[in-house]
């Protein structure tokens, strides 16, 4: 303080300088060092949230290694020595006509699409006039769309018609059918002619048009490569067979349970009936024993039944689905944040509780059921314990998981390691693919503007 | 177009808390009716037990000559405009508005027809192309009255539409509902818990408190004549002045004693209260702020008053008074006769002196709430 007192401005500020300087390194040395602390513990949770990807590192590595020209077990070494072979990926698809057809399949899916596409906006010309004429053209494209392209598909996978592929069948066409119902819903919508007269409606642009069109031809080539594993699935290998039997599970798994988790949650939700609170107290109870108590009573239960071994594909449908509703909560958590004026609002504006349900809380609660399907496809994708004891002994009836443990455990090991990396590889992919799409829904907050903000 | 009738209609929620008492209530066709009270006195409740968004406990509700009870909200034909607007988020205003029609699969054109005309009506037809979100509050109500009015609803319901706005858009919305009504002309239900609000609006005002009804008139009803001492708080603002003070019957008729003075009331007041027989009791007396006579010197029947607060309103000033026994009185005076000299006495610990005409005085019984001519 005395210092400042001195008259000279040079050396007034010049103290003060020194005193600022003084301040800076201190704060800058502090700082330094408390930054250095925090690097130092990011550093350390990133390598230990990380050193778990270290293992799939190394399998996928040695899913290149090529079991005919190196050792097909396990080795010292992590990158292969003869150089990066398929020889693995070869083997799991060997014998079967998907592989060698893909290519035509994608053209075909192409052509599908294409021609569906063309029939779907030709039949958006028509005036509102027509709208049964529509309706029934927009059937009649989507039945000979979908129709061309299951007839080319059966033709080219040489099927021969017998019982066995006739349930098979039945199983596709649900499939499709539930495919069919989501494009339907796409092409259908009401037609812009009408709203182009009013000012600040968005028109549809050409990259929307593009992307649908995309859509439709990614759909086509799913849908092959599904029923592909369904419909022809015998390979020397076993694995398509059995990646086919945990795609039909997962698949059907994740359509149930969805419907079940978000029907309960809405209805634990929005209405307000006698035993509610009993009813959530009791599921909270019984969540906290451990599913697998119930394994033996459960296998008892479905040999009673004829859904193991040879049934253990329906068999398995029913375990995942069965408690499907315990797991309300998060929906349930969700759907109470959407405001209940929306529901009272809607219902007097002449929708059903269904319909409700369907046209407003569905859309917003976009996030949620996308978190459904995620984690209801999951269980049964990654599943070991259900699966290996209701299909026990019945080779064909395995899914994925099973069918490789089978591979490294009764067959030599040293032989099918390799092998058993590459079936791993491939189990990974869809889910990844899945996780990559939808992420972003996550975080997605939909309900913005709903009431006043 | 229809009538709303409610005959002893009750709710009584799962808590056992009651929520309205023996609510009877007969709305006429293309009435507007307001109901009006505090938070928590049952209009909300009763607005949606018309609705069909709650049961109806005990009574009979009856739209035109049907009994709605147990019916759907879907097939009772009302439309409801709410307090947070509730618009669908994931689709545009059009889309919005025209949800009802779509359910009803309604054609096209026809559905095309009845929104642009609606979005003409209430000067929305550029925001029909965006979402909800992107509208300010003012617009998100107009669509939420939009999507009511395109369905031609026989009752139209409104639950406190204009509460979520600000004071300025409030008064622009309030004026733009009467002339809504006027095109659309059919019968509204609207629930506020504003006076103003429901003095402007309504045809019929109903006041409620806790449940029950306490009065139900035109709005000048209302006003003139509150049958107890709730009502006359409730209406009006600033609020009635409430004073203590005796109801003498002398030989010449009855009269008044507060803070000292004699008020004698006029022949109407005196045959009133002959007729049902009142004796001389302790009243509470009710004067209105614009009621008030003021005199800035000390006559003969005056109360004096001294000055605690001058608040300058534009057009006129409310003086917050006290009397010498300490009531507060408030009195509304307006500016353009006031002389520069009579402006400078209105300070702070000034002495003022008020007078009640006998026509304005309204009588209540301090033990019943009740307006003791009226009530």
């Amino acid at each position: 303080m005395s210092k400042k007192q001195i008259p000279e401005v040079d050396i007034v500020v010049d103290e003060k300088a020194g005193v600022i300087r003084e301040v800076k390194q201190a704060t800058r040395s502090k700082s330094g060092h408390e930054r250095r602390v925090n690097t130092s513990i990011y550093i350390i949770l990133v390598i230990m949230s990380i050193i778990w990807l270290a293992p799939f590192v190394f399998l996928v590595f040695q899913s290149f290694r090529s079991y005919k020209l190196e050792s097909g077990g396990m080795v010292d070494y992590l990158l292969p020595k003869n150089g990066w072979s398929l020889d693995n990926y070869r083997f799991l698809f060997e014998g079967s006509n998907f592989f060698p057809w893909w290519g035509t399949t994608l053209l075909i899916a192409a052509l599908c699409a294409a021609v569906l596409t063309l029939a779907t906006v030709m039949i958006k010309r028509l005036g509102s006039e027509n709208r049964h004429m529509k309706t029934l053209l927009t059937v009649l494209a989507l039945v000979v769309g979908y129709g061309l392209f299951i007839a080319l598909m059966v033709r080219l996978l040489g099927l021969a018609v017998s019982a066995e592929i006739a349930g098979k069948l039945v199983l596709s066409a649900l499939l499709l059918l539930i495919a069919g119902y989501i494009v339907a819903r796409f092409y259908l919508k009401q037609d812009s002619r009408l709203l182009r007269s009013i000012p600040g409606y968005e028109k549809e642009k050409t990259s929307d048009v593009v992307k649908k069109v995309i859509a439709l031809f990614a759909e086509f080539a799913v849908i092959f490569a599904i029923l592909a594993c369904i419909l022809k699935p015998m390979t020397a290998s076993q694995y398509l067979n059995w990646y086919g039997n945990t795609l039909t599970v997962a698949l059907f798994t994740a359509v149930i349970q969805t419907v079940i988790v978000l029907s309960v949650s809405y209805a634990l939700s929005r209405l307000r009936f006698r035993g509610r609170k009993l009813i959530m107290n009791v599921v909270l109870v019984l969540g906290m024993f451990p599913g697998f108590l119930t394994m033996i009573t459960l296998y008892f239960l479905l040999k009673q039944l004829g859904l193991t071994q040879s049934g253990a594909i329906p068999g398995m449908i029913l375990i995942y689905c069965a408690s499907s509703g315990m797991g309300y909560y998060i929906s349930k958590g969700f759907f109470d944040t959407i405001p209940k004026s929306l529901d009272e609002s809607a219902r007097i504006d002449g929708a059903t509780r269904f319909q409700v349900f369907l046209k407003i809380i569905m859309p917003l609660a976009k996030p949620i059921v996308i978190y459904t399907i995620l984690m209801a496809f999951m269980a049964p994708w990654g599943d070991y314990v259900f699966a290996s004891y209701i299909a026990f002994g019945s080779e064909p009836n395995f899914n994925v998981a099973v069918g490789l443990y089978r591979w490294v455990n009764v067959n030599d090991y040293q032989g099918y390691f390799t092998r058993f990396c590459a079936g791993g590889v491939l189990v990974a992919l869809p889910i990844t693919a899945l996780f990559l799409a939808l992420q972003k829904y996550y975080v997605e907050g939909v309900t913005g503007g709903a009431v006043k903000g | 177009m229809a009538s709303v009738t409610l005959e002893h209609v009750k709710k009584i929620y799962d808590n056992n808390v009651v929520a309205v008492h023996d609510f009877n209530l007969e709305i006429k066709d293309k009435e507007f009716v307001v109901f009006v009270g505090p938070s928590g006195c049952g209009k909300s409740t009763t607005l949606r037990m018309i609705a069909g968004l709650e049961d109806i406990s005990e009574g009979v509700l009856r739209i035109g000559d049907r009994v709605v009870n147990d019916v759907e909200p879907k097939d009772r034909d009302i439309a409801m405009v709410f307090q947070n607007y509730a618009l669908y988020p994931h689709i545009t205003v059009y889309e919005n508005m025209a949800f009802s029609l779509r359910l009803r699969r309604m054609d096209n054109e026809e559905v095309h027809k009845r929104v642009v005309q609606a979005a003409d009506i209430l000067g929305i037809t550029e925001y029909l192309g965006r979402k909800p979100k992107q509208l300010s509050g003012g617009q998100r109500q107009r669509v939420a009255i939009g999507r009511a009015i395109v369905r031609n609803p026989a009752v139209f319901l409104m639950d406190e539409p204009l509460s979520n706005l600000d004071a300025k858009l409030r008064n622009q919305m309030r004026a733009e509902i009467i002339l809504l009504r006027k095109r659309v002309d059919t019968t509204f239900v609207y629930v506020t818990h504003d006076q103003t609000e429901a003095m402007t609006l309504g045809d019929r005002i109903v006041v409620m408190k806790d449940g029950y009804i306490q009065q139900v008139g035109t709005p000048q009803q209302v006003f003139d004549t509150p049958t107890n001492l709730f009502v006359a708080g409730f209406i009006g603002s600033p609020q009635m002045n409430f004073l203590k003070a005796r109801l003498e019957k002398g030989a010449n008729g009855y009269q008044v004693n507060v803070l000292g003075v004699q008020l004698p009331l006029n022949a109407e007041q005196n045959a009133a209260l002959t007729e049902r027989g009142v004796l001389s009791q302790d009243i509470t007396l009710g004067v209105r702020p614009e009621h008030t006579s003021v005199l800035f010197e000390k006559t003969a029947g005056a109360i004096e008053c001294e000055i605690n607060v001058n608040e300058m309103m534009g057009s006129e000033l409310h003086l917050h008074l006290s009397s010498q026994n300490g009531d507060r009185i408030i009195v509304r005076l307006p500016t353009v006769d006031l002389s520069a000299e009579q402006r400078s006495r209105l300070a702070y610990g000034n002495k003022m002196y008020i007078t009640f005409p006998a026509k304005v005085m309204h009588l209540f019984d301090p033990k019943t709430e009740k307006n003791l001519i009226f009530g």
